[in-house]
């Protein structure tokens, strides 16, 4: 029954679909945008571009580790939205920002570990805990604020996040691009990294080989809970002010959307975070220049949404999962 | 109905699974108002045989003819219209519809739209009752137990008027009493003259209820008579044939000293009881029984991946024997499943990330993070000493011949220098160079002292290389023999009758 064969090593691999149908259509994107709209490439509006792909892409990178390890966290949005609003109001009553801030944090990692604890102990299905989840943190932060949004926060948190230190780039770029380089060194080569694929690709396997299964997933969605809680701190820093629906429906669709863009695979198990974070910049130009060109917001949500299809269409890892 | 009047033969079928023989010219002969049993080892071709005679698959060559006419099977549907039915061992019911719907899903009873639900109610009472069963008909099938969705799936058979039903592995999920009672359906449906195929491991069970049996070995039938013609020792010869006296790797040692591993009272309800044994350094300890004897799982039990009910492992940590819990106990010991695609290996992963898996804390630099170079070195020292034939450590483990990827697995465990290994068929599905090649490296494991606890489906393969024999019988260790013991000791070993005939519960 055993087949002996040696593959011997390819010389030069193909790129995935998925990178050379991201790859076309960002490039589209651009051509379009530098036909109807040149005024996109204004330093500006480089900048504000930016700042809306930092924080698209830190909640994506929450959802790329939870993907990874083979979920996926609807909650996010909600979950920021949340921790934006307690501390938001924190801050109003105190002026203390850093310790509102941590509340932000702490939200988030509340919420991460009620999620967690769902699915690897409860054993619940990812998709209908966090939506759950997200129905609850939204209905409450839409209660506790009773709908209106909470403003005239300290000034030094505001001009903290916003200021410009290094060649014009707002410190809120910064750090998610230095958290992110963080994440994929880790999710590349620690053990949790490892061990997070490993359970994503083949969860009984990963069983047999000694890892803790249960911990792993319960650490993913504390994870992104945390990556919530970061989104909060920068996301009202970059508003000035916190409301219920900063975590609209419309940020879950395009966090996925940077994902699978990015090549996270919904079935588990592959994925990089540079690769969410190109979706996360593929997403927002997309957004962005179909404003320009002026295309509807019903409409634009319409494209969105085909994006997602087509790209689990091609996913390649649905071949090889058993 | 006149009970010879249905007979069933199959004749020289052959099936070729990818240029690989699963049935070379095996035959068949069954006979309404009788029972025969089919055995065969793992890989003997009786599931391929009924999956034929099911229209599950298609044979290459060979001819069925039922009630003295040739007959042509392709799918099940048509398998059902000439009345043959399949109750597999994985009940194919629909847990959230009702007994009734169960037994008519393939043609509800209806006048226009509407299903006629009185009347099918009422004809499922009447199949149910001939079967000595009054489960009511609109019973929803997950509320019932495993015994009675199994007199569903023989009621359904009913419906279809069929001449021949194959029983697969019947009672492998039974509780005692619902044994029995599947017995008797069995008894009755022979004095209706159906032609009943019966397929199991349990010996005990096809001298109780069968009048006849056919035994496969390797795609062929090896005999054909009726019951009375053999002994269970016979059968066991005629299903594992001729030990091809591949030779010793390594005469038994006994080994002294005191054991690594002491097991006392391990319990698993309804599949493991009483489970008493020891294992010292250095020993290799062959655990012999059928499929289904409770091999595989006493295995898993050992390291926590299915769980225990009661009973006390204990460990050789240092001096002492002390308690351990089986999940801590999995940290200490190299786990070969049976199934190595699905928990051997991650098939996705280069041989380096493989063998990397369960050795990642010891492979990290000063920033606590996995050293490339450190791996990397590993993984070759790996394909070094274990001769993986590959490209090289980054060639992914999908990619390898089954007995490579089984050397990548071991190189996962050598790695961690567990004390013992336990093996689940180690050689399924390998050639016979690779598996010698796993029979020489078990050997060279236990000469550095660590200890093994082998299960085989294949006898000659245990008896290279067992210092001593564990015998398994429906989940208990039922005899113990030197590693001097002869092929005909061990075959007669599991050929002993349980006359009790409770599984473990």
């Amino acid at each position: 029954m055993a087949v002996t064969q040696i593959a011997p090593a390819p010389l030069f691999a193909w790129p995935s679909r998925q990178r050379v149908v991201s790859a076309v259509l960002m490039i589209a994107t651009l051509v379009a945008i530098g036909v109807y709209a040149p005024n996109f490439f204004r330093y500006h509006n480089i900048i504000n571009v930016l700042l809306q792909v930092s924080l698209l892409g830190l909640l994506a990178i929450g959802m790329t580790v939870v993907m990874i390890v083979g979920g996926i966290d609807l909650s996010l949005p909600a979950n920021t939205a949340m921790g934006a609003v307690l501390g938001a109001l924190y801050m109003k009553a105190t002026g203390d920002w850093a310790v509102g801030a941590l509340i932000m944090i702490a939200a988030g990692l509340l919420i991460g570990l009620v999620n967690g604890f769902a699915v690897a102990r409860l054993k619940m299905i990812p998709f209908v805990v966090t939506l759950a989840t997200m129905t609850v943190v939204s209905g409450a932060s839409v209660w506790v604020t009773n709908s209106l949004s909470i403003s005239q926060l300290p000034d030094t948190f505001i001009d903290f996040f916003d200021a410009r230190p290094l060649l014009g780039v707002p410190v809120t770029v910064l750090v998610v691009a230095v958290l992110a380089g963080l994440v994929a060194m880790l999710m590349r080569s620690s053990v949790a990294g490892r061990w997070a694929y490993a359970v994503g690709i083949n969860d009984r396997a990963a069983r047999v080989a000694r890892i803790p299964i249960g911990r792993v997933i319960l650490a993913s969605y504390v994870f992104s809970g945390l990556m919530a809680g970061l989104t909060a701190i920068l996301l009202t820093a970059r508003l000035g002010s916190a409301s219920a629906n900063m975590g609209n429906d419309g940020v879950v669709l395009d966090i996925v959307s940077a994902c699978v863009v990015g090549g996270v695979s919904i079935y588990g198990g592959s994925g990089r975070v540079p690769g969410a974070l190109f979706g996360a910049l593929l997403i927002t130009i997309l957004s962005n220049a179909m404003n320009l060109i002026g295309v509807s917001y019903y409409l634009s949500l319409i494209v969105k949404g085909a994006v997602i299809i087509a790209f689990v269409a091609i996913d390649g890892r649905k071949e090889t999962k058993r | 109905m006149n009970a010879q009047q249905t007979s069933l033969r199959m004749e020289g079928i052959s099936k070729a699974f990818a240029g690989i023989a699963a049935l070379r010219g095996a035959s068949l002969e069954a006979r309404g108002g009788e029972a025969t049993a089919v055995m065969g080892a793992n890989g003997a071709g009786k599931s391929t045989l009924m999956n034929i005679l099911g229209g599950v698959v298609a044979s290459d060559r060979g001819r069925i003819v039922l009630d003295g006419a040739e007959t042509v099977i392709r799918s099940p549907r048509q398998a059902a219209q000439q009345g043959v039915a399949f109750v597999h061992q994985e009940l194919t019911m629909l847990p959230t519809l009702t007994v009734a719907e169960n037994i008519f899903i393939d043609s509800l009873p209806s006048s226009g739209p509407f299903i006629r639900t009185r009347e099918m109610a009422r004809q499922s009472e009447a199949l149910l009752a001939r079967l000595g069963c009054s489960i009511p008909p609109e019973t929803r099938v997950e509320q019932l137990s495993i015994g009675d969705q199994q007199l569903i799936e023989i009621a359904r058979a009913l419906r279809h008027k069929a001449k021949v039903i194959i029983f697969d592995e019947p009672t492998s999920s039974l509780t005692g009493p619902e044994r029995q009672r599947l017995f008797n359906v069995i008894r009755g449906l022979k004095t209706d003259g159906v032609v009943i195929i019966y397929i199991t491991h349990f010996l005990d069970e096809i001298f109780s209820i069968c009048e006849r049996v056919t035994v496969m070995r390797n795609g062929e039938t090896v005999w054909s008579s009726p019951i009375s013609e053999v002994d269970p020792a016979k059968v066991v010869h005629l299903m594992l044939g001729v030990a091809e006296n591949e030779g010793r790797i390594r005469a038994p040692i006994e080994a002294v000293g005191e054991p690594l591993i002491a097991v006392t009272g391990l319990r698993r309800d309804g599949v493991l009881r009483d489970v008493d044994f020891e294992i010292r350094s250095g020993e290799i300890v062959g655990l012999w029984g059928l499929l289904g004897s409770g091999r595989t799982e006493l295995l898993r039990a050992l390291v926590g991946l299915d769980p225990i009910d009661g009973g006390t492992i204990s460990w050789r940590d240092g001096r002492t024997l002390a308690p351990i819990a089986p999940e801590r106990l999995h940290a200490h010991v190299g786990m070969i499943t049976e199934d190595r695609r699905g928990e051997g290996v991650h098939l996705p992963l280069s041989i380096s990330d493989n063998i990397a898996l369960p050795n990642l804390k010891s492979l990290l630099n000063k920033w606590r993070l996995i050293d490339r170079g450190r791996q990397n070195a590993l993984a070759d020292a790996m394909i070094d000493r274990l001769k993986i034939k590959a490209s090289g450590r980054e060639q992914i483990v999908a990619t390898l011949s089954g007995g490579n990827q089984q050397k990548v697995v071991f190189g996962k465990w050598l790695a961690t220098s567990p004390r013992l290994f336990l093996l689940d068929e180690p050689t399924r599905g390998l050639d016979i160079s690779a598996k010698t090649e796993i029979m020489r490296l078990v050997v060279e494991l236990a000469e550095q002292g660590c200890s093994v606890l082998l299960v085989s489906s294949e006898l000659q393969e245990l008896m290279r290389v067992c210092d001593r024999y564990l015998i398994i019988s429906r989940g208990r260790l039922i005899d113990e023999l030197p590693g001097s013991a002869g092929a005909s000791a061990l075959m007669g070993s599991i050929a002993m009758i349980d006359n009790d005939l409770e599984v473990a519960s």
